[in-house]
């Protein structure tokens, strides 16, 4: 069986109709760490940047206000939470939807920060996240509409088809722009310029975790072997 | 044996060889640059005394995130060790760890509120791009293998012979990751001096102790893949030589290599990767 050559032996599944939820250690090695790092931050305060003045020996300290620490720590928390869902799903759609809200929180996340430069960045982001939503939706579009079914559990067991290759491919560069990976990782990498150290975090985390978790859907849409 | 004598046994070992690699590598680079150099056994020293030295915060810090962040990347490598050398589990576990250790590396350096580290963490996010290489390493290993588990990969060695000799520049692209890793590198852009030492700048005491404890385990990991995945099943005595080797041949390379700008550093990486994955996928296909 393609997943449990992929992440390990399966520890169980959860049938909810044409949803089947299953894991292996991957995917729980995966949750429980996002969930770890998402109560860290939960429970952490962020951090001040000190800044050397240019010309004199005064420094600048940089901090986080109460309002915006309460909104940054909230869209992060939303943003573990999404994240660690697309970790253990196995429904194509509920993953590109558990996607497209991670990178409307990492937007969130950045959006509250006043800082131009910062600003601008996550604007930068923010438009190819969007445009980036067409492939991811319409990806997953094409494969139910060759397959009849999103269950990954399914998808697994039908041979090689053209069409779920193109869906998968349109997909990849939909994650790519959302998640903000190369080569898209230059608009987001002014972003972590901010202060709000635990925020950041999630931002770069749930990007990595996702890639991860795709290349495994990617593997199961493409039977290569 | 019990499962968990295991685990323990093997961390132990990751950690010691790791400490004594770290330090033979050093200790290579000095000779390499007409200098006597610390002892070997040093970075092991190095590590154990930290983690008796008194602990310090600073006033800045983002806590209890700053402590949390060391305690985690401690609890990865030590994951790392029963995913690799105890479970010979999935790959892709193996990835994740290497993305978390990435994130470790990113936000115990803005944790701090320290400039130094924030422009670690800063590269860390560049350096991102730097991973692809291990990333395209265990898709065509699974390519070549039809599976993600290490288990399977040295059973499918058994049977048709070392993967070095069916897909070297796939073993060639995880050495750039291994020297990527390794002390001095010319991509270590996170740990530049002129960054003084990077993400690890503001950690002191215990808290430095476990940073200086992952990179041991984290090299040796990095080491027993490369030659677990490439050269089959082979022999403890196989695997001691084998680590050596490997770390004197880094250490010479850094020696005589100046750090490159993150860049041309991230760039380097990135197109020694697609070389050599267009390499590799056409000697598949041929």
């Amino acid at each position: 069986m393609v997943i449990e050559s992929l992440g390990g032996d399966l520890f169980g599944t959860i049938p909810l109709g044409d949803i089947v939820l299953y894991l292996n250690p991957l995917h729980l090695f995966l949750f429980v760490t996002i969930l770890l790092f998402t109560v860290l931050i939960a429970v952490s305060r962020t951090e001040t940047q000190i800044e050397a003045l240019f010309g004199s020996l005064e420094e600048n300290e940089v901090k986080v206000g109460k309002k915006e620490f309460k909104q940054r720590r909230f869209l992060a928390i939303i943003c573990g939470i999404a994240t660690a869902g697309a970790m253990i799903t196995g429904d194509l759609f509920n993953f590109t939807l558990f996607m497209a809200l991670i990178g409307i929180v990492n937007i969130g996340i950045v959006s509250a920060v006043k800082q131009v430069s910062v600003l601008d960045s996550a604007y930068q982001y923010g438009l190819i996240a969007m445009m980036c939503g067409l492939p991811l939706f319409g990806g997953a579009a094409i494969i139910l509409a060759a397959t009849g079914t999103l269950s990954l559990f399914e998808l697994q067991t039908l041979p090689l088809n053209a069409m779920v290759v193109f869906g998968a491919l349109m997909m990849l560069v939909g994650v790519a722009g959302e998640s903000g990976i190369a080569p898209f990782y230059a608009s987001k990498a002014e972003m972590f310029r901010t202060p709000g150290s635990p925020f950041i975090l999630i931002i770069h985390l749930s990007s990595l975790f996702i890639i991860v978790r795709f290349v495994e859907i990617l593997l199961i849409l493409i039977p290569v072997i | 044996m019990n499962l968990m004598a295991d685990i323990l046994i093997n961390v132990i070992i990751a950690f010691l060889a790791g400490s004594l690699l770290l330090g033979l590598h050093r200790k290579v680079m000095a000779r390499v640059q007409l200098r006597p150099g610390p002892p070997i056994v040093q970075y092991l020293l190095h590590s154990l005394k930290f983690f008796f030295k008194e602990v310090s915060f600073p006033k800045t810090a983002s806590m209890p995130f700053y402590i949390g962040i060391t305690v985690i990347l401690a609890g990865i490598w030590v994951t790392g060790v029963i995913v690799g050398p105890v479970a010979k589990g999935s790959l892709m576990i193996l990835f994740g760890i290497y993305a978390i250790f990435k994130i470790v590396e990113h936000n115990s350096g803005s944790s701090s509120g320290s400039p130094y580290g924030k422009l670690s963490c800063v590269r860390a996010v560049f350096s991102a791009a730097g991973e692809l290489p291990l990333f395209a390493v265990i898709g065509l290993v699974f390519l070549k293998t039809g599976s993600m588990n290490i288990a399977d990969v040295i059973a499918y060695q058994s049977a048709h012979g070392p993967l070095i000799m069916s897909i070297p520049l796939a073993a060639i692209m995880l050495f750039a990751l291994i020297l990527t890793k390794s002390p001095y590198s010319p991509f270590a852009i996170t740990k530049g001096k002129d960054i003084v030492s990077g993400f690890e700048t503001e950690h002191y005491g215990v808290l430095r102790g476990y940073i200086m404890f992952s990179e041991s385990i984290a090299f040796y990991i990095l080491l027993w893949l490369f030659l677990t995945l490439f050269f089959g099943p082979i022999s403890v005595v196989g695997y001691v030589i084998g680590m050596i080797l490997i770390t004197i041949i880094t250490g010479v390379i850094n020696a005589i290599t100046p750090m490159l700008n993150p860049n041309h550093s991230v760039m380097s990486q990135i197109t020694i990767a697609i070389v050599c994955i267009a390499g590799t996928v056409l000697m598949l296909v041929a």
